[in-house]
């Protein structure tokens, strides 16, 4: 019965979308735009009508309603209640309908601000066809509402590699972030078709670009906080593609936050601007394809339909050709560069973008083209870290550089060779630090870690710097805190990457082994039944130098049917994570295989992370206030 | 140049791109990224289905030159489009082929061999599906080849022929 209405609410807002687009077209034949009460009242109804979809869509998840196909494969009765709510999007049905139901929210929330009609007419207009294409996607291969006749007494179960509840928030967050950035697109091609792109559009433009930023930041933040602490393997980052799939529309998207500010401060980079706009969407749409479409295989991909897949790409390629092909013919004509000159604010800007999408390239190929070579040729190479190391590293030293100077250069006056003062601050602190640390922590001196550190450090204290001298401090907070973040965001990696251990040994009760600096005590072992396992804790103590961990791994065993699991232990503080271990199939033998890991400044990883989102999200309501 | 010729370059570009991954789309081997390949395979203990006193540990598999772990279940429809060439691997071939019992009633999995034959020599249960996780397992069925424990190839979803020719291949 839920279901029903959630399938009726479906087909009712296609009805909408497309009438709603049908009194558009006519409306821009009679090029009159008097008439946006009828739009408004469609664009309103599609969300309430999406809305009402997607809530019963959890309705049907909470109650286990097993006659739905989706509830059928996706969940199980004896599932927590978070996890039954969760597992509404844990599943690739419904987390389209979620999908289009952000789609038609941020039309919904644009619809009600102060934007010139026409504008925003035509926004609301392209992104009714962007529902509108997903709707028809929904309907015709994903519909969520699918029935089952007889129904079934028990669901199969949600992946338990979902049933986490930082993953049940992880995927909301990223489609905030990824949907977003279509109204940003929508909004672009509104502004080129009305030839109004100008530093009016970009004002707007900047509160939908920062927000569905921050909310990524955010997303992929979880993801990587998830993997950390609950896989086990150690990393927080692996390229693996689907990471990829979220990383390259963040980085196409940082790269129009600040080509965006050029457009709005100097009135100009129109173009770059408009075209990074629909880029970053596309890149949203080319993370949707990869995922969605079973080309790939990870932990987030979901079934393979080969009509899906075709489906897809024949509508991410349509709108791809569409928008860029509104841009080539609309493009702004202003060439407002104006006197050229080097240590401008603006050229600094558009240097970093250059990098920023040159990183986007890197990544862009390191995702796609082993894909494509395999299915052409049938050959298999691996893309992995070292790649991405290797080619990134010595960009991303320069990408640090033009970050600390770009922000105290002026955005009118050349100023002098990056203002001989700022320099002579920055690089014998950044050196001096740099140099302390490498000689305090490391045996060996490797030049990119060393390099790494010093144009991090450098970045840092040209942030520090640039906020004690800060006049308009409130309406450059959020920027210095998000390239604060970056700042240490960057400093932990290097510091991570290069000092992180991992021992690996064989050890009995009563045994206190050396390796490296570490002692490792095995204190004892201690046994807990549970009611329904039997839990074997190990006592580790780990010194190092002077300081003391104590770690609790544990490794339990179910009962019915046998099954054991490690339960890793995890210490953390601001500086270090102490990471144990125990491997199981040892169990009841006398000597344990233990793993540890000594993982430095993770905290920071996460906390630099949170900084760079909270930036964005500060700007966005420091944005909202000031209209 | 003309809008009209970056426009008509822009289509050649889009049908290109659109025929490369219509080509990857048809083509039955799904990229994988995977970290587990070349790795031992993770540790674990279970249950036999068929036999409580015996256990499925993955230090057995360590020690065995050669051998198939195949994920499977019950419940699953694929899985039985697959099971005649489990079986001809078994009976004709001759390779270890050891069976993870994955989310699924021991009765109805018992029946299943009972119908369709029993190709495997060990069947772990893996009844909250965590092993399979550990493994790096997407779903149902998939199959692992093991050399010495360590993971030298992954096939996704049901056996072919192909697969099949594979894995024979790496037998050699």
């Amino acid at each position: 019965m839920a279901g029903y209405i959630g399938n009726l609410a479906l087909f009712f807002s296609l009805i909408f979308n497309v009438f709603l687009i049908f009194s558009a077209i006519k409306e821009i034949r009679s090029n009159n735009f008097n008439n946006f009460k009828i739009i408004n009242f469609c664009n309103n109804s599609i969300f309430f009508l999406l809305l009402i979809s997607f809530l019963t869509l959890i309705y049907c998840f909470t109650v286990s309603d097993f006659s739905n196909v989706a509830v059928y494969q996706n969940s199980h009765t004896t599932k927590p209640l978070i996890y039954k709510i969760s597992g509404a999007w844990g599943n690739h049905e419904g987390s389209m309908v979620l999908f289009i139901l952000i789609l038609s929210l941020f039309s919904f929330v644009f619809a009600r601000n102060k934007v010139s009609e026409k504008l925003k007419f035509y926004t609301v207009f392209f992104q009714s066809i962007l529902i509108l294409i997903f709707l028809i996607f929904l309907i015709l291969t994903s519909n969520p509402f699918d029935q089952i006749d007889p129904k079934p007494l028990q669901g199969l179960g949600l992946n338990p590699i979902l049933q986490d509840p930082l993953l049940a928030i992880h995927p909301p967050f990223l489609y905030f972030g990824y949907v977003g950035f279509s109204l940003v697109f929508s909004f672009a091609l509104a502004g080129l078709v009305t030839n109004n792109f100008d530093k009016s559009w970009s004002k707007i433009a900047n509160f939908w670009i920062i927000l569905p930023w921050s909310l990524l930041t955010i997303g992929i933040g979880l993801g990587s906080f998830w993997a950390y602490y609950e896989l086990g393997w150690g990393g927080y980052w692996f390229w693996d593609p689907v990471e990829n799939a979220s990383l390259m529309p963040w980085l196409a998207a940082t790269a129009l936050i600040h080509s965006n500010i050029v457009t709005l401060k100097k009135d100009k980079l129109h173009s770059w601007t408009a075209l990074l706009s629909i880029f970053t969407f596309i890149m949203s749409l080319l993370g949707t394809f990869l995922v969605r479409s079973g080309v790939l295989n990870s932990v987030h991909a979901f079934a393979n339909d080969p009509y899906r897949g075709v489906y897809i790409l024949s509508t991410i390629l349509l709108i791809t050709f569409f928008s860029l092909a509104i841009f080539i013919i609309k493009k702004p004509k202003k060439s407002l560069y104006g006197k050229y000159s080097f240590f401008q604010r603006d050229n600094f800007i558009l240097i970093n973008n250059c990098f920023l999408i040159f990183f986007l390239s890197v990544v862009l190929v390191g995702t796609v083209y082993p894909i494509i070579l395999d299915a052409i040729s049938g050959k298999s190479i691996s893309v992995g870290p070292i790649y991405y190391h290797t080619i990134l590293a010595p960009f991303l030293f320069l990408f640090l550089f033009f970050m600390s100077h770009g922000p105290l250069l002026s955005w009118n006056k050349e100023d002098k060779f990056l203002q001989i003062k700022n320099f002579k601050i920055f690089f014998p602190i950044s050196i001096v630090i740099s140099l302390m640390i490498i000689f305090w922590f490391f045996d060996y001196k490797d030049i990119i870690l060393i390099l790494g550190l010093l144009f991090s450090v450098y970045l840092i204290v040209s942030i520090i710097f640039d906020w004690i001298t800060q006049k308009k401090l409130s309406f450059n907070f959020g920027r210095l805190i998000s390239h604060l973040g970056f700042g240490t965001l960057i400093f932990a990696i290097f510091i991570n990457a290069y000092l992180s251990k991992e021992i690996n040994a064989a050890m009995k009760v009563g045994d206190e082994i050396k390796i490296q600096e570490f002692i490792i005590k095995f204190k004892s072992i201690n046994k807990i039944k549970k009611e329904n396992y039997e839990e074997v804790f190990g006592n580790f103590l780990v010194t190092n130098k002077d300081k003391q961990v104590e770690l609790t791994p544990s490794i339990r065993k179910y009962d019915r049917p046998v099954q054991f699991t490690s339960e890793t232990s995890i210490k953390t503080n601001f500086i270090v994570d102490y990471y144990f271990a125990i491997n199981l199939s040892e169990f009841e033998k006398e000597k344990i295989m233990v793993r540890f890991y000594y993982k430095p400044l993770m905290f920071w990883i996460w906390l630099s992370i949170l900084l760079i989102a909270f930036g964005g999200i500060y700007q966005t309501f420091r944005l909202r206030n000031e209209k | 140049m003309k809008n009209k010729y970056k426009i008509i370059i822009l289509g050649i570009t889009i049908v290109i791109i659109f025929i490369l991954f219509l080509r990857v789309l048809n083509s039955n081997k799904t990229y994988q990224p995977n970290q587990m390949i070349g790795k031992k395979i993770p540790e674990f203990i279970l249950e036999d289905l068929l036999n409580k006193n015996t256990k499925l540990d993955s230090n057995i598999l360590s020690g065995k030159d050669f051998a198939i772990l195949n994920i499977w279940a019950s419940w699953c429809i694929p899985c039985r489009i697959e099971h005649p060439f489990l079986m001809d691997l078994k009976d004709k071939n001759q390779i270890n082929i050891i069976g993870l019992n994955y989310k699924d009633e021991s009765v109805n999995a018992k029946n299943f061999l009972k119908k369709y034959g029993n190709p495997y020599s060990l069947i772990g249960i893996d009844k909250k599906g965590e092993v399979a996780i550990q493994l790096g397992a997407y779903g149902v069925p998939e199959t692992y080849v093991l050399k010495r424990g360590k993971i030298i190839f992954k096939h996704i979803g049901p056996l072919n022929e192909d697969a099949v020719n594979k894995i024979l291949e790496l037998k050699k």
